[in-house]
C-alpha cells in the first residue's frame, strides 16, 4: 500500500523511456564501440603476453563487458533536482505528499528497469557473442556479483544525490556533475581496470566510494577475492551509501530553507 | 486557534544584482553582487475554517510567497505558521495530503499524457479511494465542462482548459484547503466565469477553506467576503469586501460603440452620454445595476461593434490607500 505512488512514478518512467527509440538503438551502439575500443587497445598492450601481474586478457575483457554494460543500466538523472529548481516545477512536486527522494529513486530505477531489459541484456549478449568473456567463478559467486551490483548502484545513485543537492544553491551544477562523472569514470575502474593502477593510487581509490560501483562486482564475479574480501566490498558499499546518503540528507534539510522558486 | 494562523512571518530573498552588459556580467563573475529583498515582512493572519479570502495586490507584493509558505514549499524566515494543526514546512509530506494548490503560472498536469492519465497518477499518489475518485471526478468534470477534452494531450489544450484540468487536479483527493494562485490568469472572459462559479460552489457546498490570489478585482468580487491586500510584503488592509468597495467607489463605466450612428434611450439609474455618434458611454452604480444584465440589455436593443467594461483597477485602490482615502 505504501509503495503505491511511488510504484505508478517508476512505471510512468518505464513507460515514457519506450517513446524515445531511435537514442535507446544509439545507446546500445554506445556501449558496444566503447567496449570494441577499450578491448582493441588491452589487446595491443598485451601483445603476445598470456597475463600482466596475473591478470589475463579474458578477465580485463571480462571487466569492460560487465561495467561498461552496468554502467548502461545504473540509470541515474544527475539534473532531477536542478532542471526542477531551474523551472520552477520544484513547487509542483513539493505539493505531492510523497518523499522528494522516493520519487526520484523510483523515477530512477523505473529507466534503470527499462534499460536492464532493453539495453544491459542485449549489449551483454552482444558482446559475449562478438567478443566473449569468461564465466562466472561459480554459482555462488555469480548471486553475490547480483547483490553487489545492486549495491553498486546503490553508491552510484547515493553519490549523485548528495552532489545534486549542490542545486539549491548553485542552481546550474553541470560542471560539478561533469567533475564527478569524470573522477567516476577514471576511478570505478570501468575505463582503467584498477588491477593496474598503481600501488599508491588504488590505495587512494580503496578509501572512496569508487571502487564500490562496478570493480567490486567485477572481482566478486572473476572469483579473484576471498570471503573475507568479499564480505568486505558489502560492508563498503553500505557504509558508503549511509555516509552519502546522511550527508545528502543533511543538505537537502539545509537546502530546503535556502529553496527559491524560479518564475513567479 | 484559528484554522489558519500566520504570526508575524517574513521571507527575504537574495537576488543577484549585477549592472547592465558585458562589463557588468564580467564584474559579476568575479565579485558578485547580492541585494535582500524582502517578499513578506511580517505578515500576521488567521482564517476561519469554510472561509474564501481572497487575497489580491499588484504584481511583486509577495502574494505567491504567502501561498508559497503556506502550502509548505518555502520555509519562513522568521514567525511561525500553523495550519490545521500542522507546521507546513516541517510536516511537508503529512500536510501537503489535505490541502490541493492551484498555480495559475505552473502546471502539475504531464505534457504529454492525456488529461484522464494524469489524474490517474494523482489518484494513485494520493491513494484516493475508487469511489471517492469516481464520484469526484465526474462531478468536477460535469460543472466545469470538461467531457470534451479530458482525454487529450495537455500539450495540446487552450490555457483555459489547461487551467480546468489543473483546478480538478488539485481538487480530486477531496482537500480542506485549497489555495488558488492566479487561478484565471490569462484565460479569457468565459472561462473565467467558469472557474469562479465552480469555486464558488466548492466553497458553498463542501465548507472548503479557500485563500485566493488574483489581481482581477473581477474574480474577488464574485467569490469573496473578505478580502486581504498586500502590497511590498505587507497586509494592507484585511477585511470585509462590502467594506472597502463602499469605501473606494462602486462605480463603473460601460462603453458602447455601434455598427451605425442611433440614438440611446435612458434606462433606469444609468447615467448614459454621448461620446460621438456612434459612442456611448454607461456610468452606473455595480451595487445597483447588474452589469450581466445591462450588457445583455444593450446588446439585444442596439446594433453594437463592441463593448468595454471600465472598473478601478487594484493599483488604483491601493494609491489611494497610500493616500489615506480609504
Amino acid at each position: 500500500m505504501g509503495l503505491t505512488p511511488y510504484l505508478a512514478f517508476a512505471k510512468k518512467s518505464f513507460l515514457s523511456k519506450s517513446a524515445y527509440r531511435l537514442d535507446h538503438w544509439m545507446g546500445i551502439l554506445n556501449t558496444m564501440i566503447r567496449l570494441f575500443i577499450f578491448v582493441e587497445i588491452y589487446k595491443s598492450l598485451y601483445g603476445t603476453r598470456e597475463a600482466v601481474d596475473g591478470i589475463t586478457m579474458t578477465m580485463v575483457t571480462t571487466n569492460f563487458i560487465l561495467s561498461l554494460c552496468l554502467e548502461s543500466f545504473f540509470a541515474v538523472d544527475d539534473f532531477y533536482l536542478s532542471s526542477r529548481i531551474n523551472n520552477g516545477s520544484i513547487a509542483t512536486e513539493m505539493l505531492l505528499p510523497v518523499s522528494f527522494h522516493g520519487r526520484m529513486l523510483a523515477t530512477n530505477l523505473g529507466t534503470a528497469v527499462f534499460k536492464l531489459i532493453f539495453h544491459f541484456i542485449p549489449a551483454l549478449l552482444l558482446a559475449i557473442f562478438f567478443i566473449g568473456m569468461e564465466a562466472p567463478a561459480g554459482a555462488g559467486n555469480f548471486v553475490l556479483f547480483i547483490l553487489s551490483a545492486i549495491l553498486g548502484y546503490g553508491v552510484l545513485w547515493s553519490i549523485s544525490f548528495m552532489f545534486q543537492m549542490l542545486s539549491f544553491w548553485l542552481i546550474n551544477v553541470w560542471a560539478i556533475m561533469t567533475i564527478k562523472n569524470v573522477f567516476i569514470n577514471v576511478l570505478s575502474g570501468s575505463m582503467i581496470p584498477l588491477w593496474f593502477m598503481p600501488k599508491w593510487m588504488s590505495g587512494v581509490i580503496n578509501f572512496t566510494p569508487f571502487a564500490s560501483i562496478y570493480f567490486s562486482p567485477v572481482q566478486i564475479y572473476l572469483g579473484n577475492i576471498g570471503a573475507a574480501e568479499i564480505g568486505m566490498c558489502f560492508v563498503k558499499q553500505i557504509v558508503w551509501i549511509l555516509v552519502l546518503m546522511i550527508i545528502g540528507k543533511l543538505l537537502w534539510i539545509k537546502g530546503q530553507k535556502k529553496m527559491v522558486v524560479q518564475g513567479g | 486557534m484559528s484554522f489558519i494562523e500566520v504570526e508575524n512571518v517574513s521571507k527575504t530573498f537574495k537576488v543577484s544584482k549585477r549592472s547592465a552588459g558585458i562589463p557588468g556580467m564580467i564584474a559579476n563573475m568575479f565579485v558578485p553582487k547580492f541585494e535582500k529583498k524582502e517578499a513578506v515582512r511580517d505578515i500576521s493572519l488567521s482564517i476561519e475554517k469554510g472561509e474564501m479570502v481572497g487575497f489580491i495586490g499588484p504584481n511583486g507584493a509577495g502574494k505567491s510567497t504567502t501561498i508559497k509558505m503556506l502550502s509548505g514549499i518555502l520555509c519562513p524566515d522568521n514567525g511561525t505558521i500553523n495550519v490545521n494543526g500542522y507546521v507546513p514546512y516541517k510536516q511537508r509530506k503529512d500536510y501537503v495530503a489535505g490541502i490541493g494548490v492551484v498555480f495559475g503560472q505552473k502546471s502539475q498536469l504531464q505534457w504529454d499524457l492525456p488529461v484522464i492519465d494524469s489524474f490517474e497518477l494523482l489518484r494513485a499518489i494520493y491513494r484516493i479511494p475508487d469511489d471517492l475518485y469516481k464520484k469526484n471526478l465526474d462531478r468536477f468534470v460535469e460543472m466545469l465542462d470538461m467531457g470534451g477534452f479530458i482525454n487529450q494531450p495537455v500539450r495540446q489544450l487552450s490555457l483555459g482548459q489547461r487551467m480546468r484540468s489543473d483546478i480538478v487536479a488539485a481538487l480530486l483527493h477531496s482537500p480542506q484547503i485549497v489555495f488558488f494562485d492566479e487561478p484565471t490568469i490569462g484565460v479569457d472572459i468565459i472561462g473565467k466565469e467558469t472557474i469562479r462559479k465552480f469555486i464558488k460552489e466548492l466553497n458553498e457546498q463542501d465548507d472548503v477553506t479557500m485563500l485566493f490570489t488574483t489581481h482581477d478585482m473581477q474574480d474577488i468580487e464574485q467569490t469573496c467576503k473578505r478580502i486581504i491586500i498586500i502590497d511590498k510584503g505587507k497586509i494592507m488592509y484585511d477585511g470585509s469586501l462590502a467594506e472597502i468597495r463602499s469605501k473606494y467607489g462602486t462605480t463603473r463605466q460601460l462603453i458602447a460603440e455601434m455598427n451605425q450612428d442611433m440614438e440611446v434611450a435612458s434606462i433606469k439609474d444609468i447615467i448614459i452620454e454621448k461620446q460621438d455618434n456612434r459612442k456611448y458611454s454607461f456610468t452606473f452604480d455595480n451595487q445597483v445595476v447588474d452589469v450581466n444584465r445591462l450588457m445583455h440589455t444593450i446588446l439585444d436593443t442596439y446594433n453594437v461593434k463592441d463593448v468595454t467594461v471600465n472598473e478601478p483597477e487594484i493599483e488604483s485602490i491601493i494609491q489611494k490607500m497610500y493616500n489615506g482615502e480609504v
